[in-house]
């Protein structure tokens, strides 16, 4: 029952990061010189070489990552027991997390800006790992 | 399949064309501002360092910050405008922004240079140099290098900073242009107007139209 109710919380979270995911890649697309907004730090970071990596926007990624999640809560839905798709979630939520803790870094250090919706995603990121991890807690105490 | 499943999918797939379709719409119906607003507003013409003649055709005013990576993108076009015969006077005006941490002393050792002359060449080096000392923790010692590399007065540089000579026509700058609703660097207002300018090079676009009127 608990992994069930962890389960759907990943869900729900991996859709609040698919809508911060969605919403800056919205605020990528609106067209417009960069300026340096009185005390905001989005256009800054938006403006920054870090705003790509490989060549492929970061809210795209983010999207991603988060589709990704859903879709394996989703299959865990199904198959609650799966390692496999337990593994993969973990996998991928660490890959997450450690790309958001660059980012944040880079935020900080580099650009020295912060974009609110960054590092949201940031969190949610870390939520979700965390209910991953509670997840596979759940599931070594059954076996 | 299980009900669980079933639900979760749905809503995945609703919410992502309801996400995806929301960006599409937004961004085909989000209106742009128009680049020239229509309000002329009073802008302050004592004020600024300038260059060009006082009875030019055209006044561009810039609102800038020697550390806003956004001002050095429009500089080369600024630049080419600057260097141009064309009738129009820049003026340039301080508005760094609190994020900034070495805006505020880039400008006042920009109006230093200024007091010997050298305004537009100090400018001109905050901005090619922009990168160099952005992330330094403390900036002085290489604005001090800036400094003998113009052949400025060391002292007198010094001095004017220390007593922070030009604070309070900084200050001025950045009170009128938040009067004027300046909120992102860089600002410019040609002939009082304000542009919301969707590249820099429509500047000249604006200035071509206003020097034919």
């Amino acid at each position: 029952m608990k992994s069930l109710i962890t389960n759907r919380l990943i869900f729900v979270f991996s859709l609040l990061g698919l809508g911060v995911s969605a919403f800056l890649l919205y605020e990528y697309s609106l067209s417009g010189p960069v300026v340096c907004p009185l005390g905001g730090g989005c256009d800054l970071v938006r403006s920054s070489p870090y705003s790509h990596f490989l060549g492929i926007s970061l809210p795209i990624l983010g999207i991603i990552f988060y589709l990704t999640m859903g879709i394996l809560s989703i299959a865990r839905s199904q198959k609650m027991t799966d390692k496999i798709l337990l593994i993969l979630e973990l996998l991928i939520s660490i890959i997450g997390v450690s790309f958001g803790i660059y980012l944040t870094y880079l935020e900080a250090f580099v650009i020295k800006a912060y974009c609110f919706w960054c590092v949201l995603s940031f969190i949610i990121s870390i939520v979700i790992l965390a209910l991953v991890f509670t997840s596979s807690k759940v599931h070594e105490n059954r076996d | 399949m299980k009900t669980e499943t079933k639900i979760l999918g749905t809503i995945l797939i609703i919410t992502l064309v309801l996400f995806l379709g929301g960006i599409y719409f937004l961004s085909k119906t989000s209106t742009t501002n128009p680049t020239k607003e229509t309000k002329v507003l009073q802008i302050d013409y004592s004020k600024g360092q300038k260059i060009g003649s006082d009875s030019a055709k055209v006044k561009l005013v810039e609102f800038s910050d020697f550390q806003c990576p956004a001002c050095l993108a429009a500089e080369p076009v600024v630049r080419a405008i600057r260097d141009s015969n064309l009738q129009v006077q820049l003026i340039y005006r301080h508005f760094p922004l609190p994020q900034h941490s070495h805006g505020k002393q880039a400008a006042n050792l920009a109006e230093a240079a200024g007091e010997q002359g050298k305004f537009w060449q100090m400018h001109d080096a905050l901005f090619e140099t922009q990168s160099q000392w952005s992330a330094l923790p403390d900036a002085t010692a290489f604005f001090n290098d800036l400094v003998k590399q113009l052949g400025l007065d060391e002292t007198k540089v010094k001095t004017s900073l220390e007593k922070g000579t030009f604070n309070s026509k900084i200050a001025d700058d950045i009170a009128e242009g938040q009067t004027l609703g300046v909120n992102s660097t860089p600002t410019f207002f040609i002939n009082g107007q304000k542009l919301n300018l969707q590249s820099f090079d429509d500047l000249n676009t604006v200035i071509n139209e206003e020097l034919k009127k």
